[in-house]
């Protein structure tokens, strides 16, 4: 099974570029919008990843810029961010890729016999 | 938070991202802080994140934005950097033991002098004593 870095059949994954924080974040908030608090908990109990707090907002601030999600109006002192529609998509073709080498991975571990 | 120095740590280091971040998320950042810590996080580490994190932010290429700031801001990112390294390994020195070589020298082992005469082993004394912390 060949797997091609440059298979990009349903659009450039922009997500390729932007760090592991950030991938994350998109897969936390693509079962609703939340806030950094709640962010940091759930990627937490998702992956086991402790995102710093510099690191989250930094994170959100480059989701932001590249219109993946978009800050809601401030709950108290709280921002909630929401997935935009290019954010599900870009998710979405991150996610494809990363089945794609991973079942690659696996093919070629079984027929190595290791 | 569980204090001033840990108000102080956090607050030092939100004050080193630009004014634009700070009204954006400087009051949820700061509360955020408040969570991480009664969460049980560390409140250098907390802190460390978001000097790193201000670093980041200055370092980013932004349309305006002069060089003479990102320098000041790197140097003020730097000096926090510093006080920090010198406030945590200070308090945890105070709890762990002191190495081998520091203790008494009472204590500490004598190397063997054998049949050697009595002026070289005050000489081998002497330098085993001398050892500093």
């Amino acid at each position: 099974m060949a797997v091609s870095s440059r298979d990009n059949r349903a659009g450039p994954d922009v997500l390729r570029r932007v760090g592991e924080a950030s991938v994350l974040i998109l897969i936390s908030l693509a079962d609703g919008p939340k806030h950094g608090y709640a962010l940091i908990q759930d990627i937490k109990a998702l992956a086991g990843v402790e995102l710093g707090p510099g690191t989250l907002y930094g994170a959100l601030d480059r989701l932001e810029r590249l219109g993946l999600i978009e800050s809601l109006p401030a709950d108290d002192r709280r921002h909630p961010y929401r997935m935009t529609a290019p954010g599900a998509a870009a998710l979405r073709v991150h996610l494809d890729s990363l089945e794609r080498v991973s079942a690659a991975g696996r093919l070629r571990l079984q027929l190595g016999g290791i | 938070m569980d204090g001033p120095p840990t108000t102080r740590l956090v607050t030092t280091a939100l004050r080193c991202y630009p004014a634009r971040w700070r009204r954006r998320h400087g009051d949820e950042a700061t509360e955020l802080a408040a969570l991480l810590i009664r969460d049980g996080s560390p409140p250098a580490s907390v802190a460390l994140s978001y000097l790193a994190g201000a670093t980041r932010e200055w370092l980013t290429p932004r349309p305006g934005r002069r060089l003479s700031a990102v320098a000041c801001a790197l140097l003020t990112a730097a000096c926090s950097a510093g006080f920090l390294a010198s406030t945590v390994p200070a308090r945890a020195a105070s709890t762990s033991p002191p190495p081998a070589y520091c203790r008494p020298a009472a204590t500490a082992p004598v190397p063997d002098v054998g049949s050697a005469p009595t002026g070289q082993q005050l000489i081998i004394r002497e330098a085993w004593d001398d050892r500093s912390c």
